[in-house]
């Protein structure tokens, strides 16, 4: 495939899973300049991977894979606004700030996955947004009966934790 | 009480919303912009690279210099000193460069970080070496320097008890800093940069990456998991 084919295809796919952007930045970054810096570096990330991606797995997976590899190491670097920083105009995002949370148990549930370290909190989205635990088992680089555990674990965690918290 | 199985389904219509309210800026996604992410990455691999020609250049010239005065002891004990450094030196921006090179955010996540974490491992290491042998460096780098380009004998210019005494200065430097490094990387400084180095310096990167391989570790094993 040809340079601009290419990007054009890797626009339109990028463009057509957008939400995995929104929600792995959101659930990384707290304030709005993170979440754009952070949205620029798995972009970059993504085209430097696109060359190797392999058409025959779901193109989700693959993003979900770099969007969590990036926002893992983001969250966990001290300078991460020194790199890549493009001008104000070119936000990635626009529109989706805290509005797009709008119910109470939503907001909850932002706030349990927050206080998760980051790779709980790869754990819980991956699950949340109804991946097999084969395909999150692929994801994260453990075994499925891992997720499983895992999983039934952070149940048992928010339960505890938000019992008396929200409506019996 | 809600659970995590409940807020999936809420979660799935949290989904369904975002699809009207994210408008995704294609601007960034255009060629100019990838293609300029793509030119500052071979940037940052060419300064690199460049560091690491660099660094082989002086390797090779104290090599030439221990071979001239091979039977100058006082000569060629500083310069191969200098050498092991400098060769220590090459050896882990060699390992950076590669470390970095290896890096491909396409593999498990597991993985990925574990890469990640022994990469900045080895970086903190790297900083840590430099500035602690950099302060006994300068003693047999000035030896060397005034014989190789003005032809000159440090031992009799300054005298064989100037010179230990600066290499023993340069020994009571580093607990020294280190403690200066462990009392003040989080106050000292506003800048990122100078901060980040105080406290690898101090060891206190190195303890949160060690921090999080544990965890990652922790992550990846069954056992734990009950």
């Amino acid at each position: 495939m040809t340079t601009p084919a290419l990007q054009e295809r890797f626009q339109t796919l990028v463009d057509d899973h957008k939400k995995i952007l929104y929600k792995v930045c959101n659930l990384y970054c707290r304030n709005r300049g993170d979440r754009e810096d952070l949205a620029q570096e798995i972009v970059i990330q993504l085209w430097r991977s696109f060359g190797s991606f392999d058409e025959r797995c779901r193109f989700s997976t693959w993003m979900y894979r770099i969007a969590l590899n990036v926002a893992i190491s983001f969250y966990r670097r001290e300078d991460a606004r020194t790199r890549y920083v493009l001008s104000d105009e070119e936000h990635l995002l626009n529109a989706v700030g805290e509005t797009a949370i709008e119910s109470e148990e939503i907001q909850i549930l932002y706030e349990f996955i927050g206080g998760l370290d980051p790779l709980n909190k790869a754990l819980v989205l991956l699950y949340l947004d109804g991946n097999s635990y084969l395909e999150i088992a692929g994801v994260l680089g453990i075994s499925e009966t891992n997720v499983a555990t895992k999983i039934s674990r952070l149940k048992q965690t928010m339960r505890q934790e938000l019992r008396g918290t929200v409506r019996d | 009480m809600l659970d995590l199985d409940e807020l999936k389904l809420q979660w799935a219509e949290h989904n369904r919303k975002l699809d009207e309210s994210i408008r995704l800026n294609r601007k960034l996604l255009s060629a100019t912009n990838l293609n300029r992410a793509r030119s500052a990455l071979q940037r940052m691999a060419a300064f690199l690279g460049l560091e690491a020609a660099i660094q082989l250049a002086v390797v090779v010239a104290l090599g030439s210099f221990i071979n001239e005065h091979i039977a100058l002891v006082r000569f060629a004990l500083p310069a191969a000193a200098l050498d092991v450094f400098a060769i220590a030196i090459l050896i882990a921006m060699i390992q950076q460069i590669a470390g970095a090179l290896q890096i491909d955010y396409d593999k498990p996540i597991a993985i990925i970080q574990k890469q990640l974490e022994d990469l900045r491992m080895l970086r903190i290491r790297y900083v840590q070496g430099i500035f602690l042998t950099a302060t006994l460096a300068w003693t047999p780098l000035l030896i060397v320097v005034l014989k190789e380009f003005w032809g000159l004998d440090a031992y009799r210019l300054f005298g064989a008890a100037f010179l230990v005494s600066n290499l023993l200065v340069g020994l009571a430097i580093i607990p020294l800093a280190l403690w200066l490094s462990k009392k003040f990387s989080d106050h000292v400084c506003r800048s990122l940069f100078i901060r980040r180095i105080m406290k690898d310096l101090a060891g206190h990167n190195l303890n949160a990456a060690a921090g999080f391989l544990a965890t990652l570790s922790e992550f990846e094993d069954e056992t734990l998991a009950k």
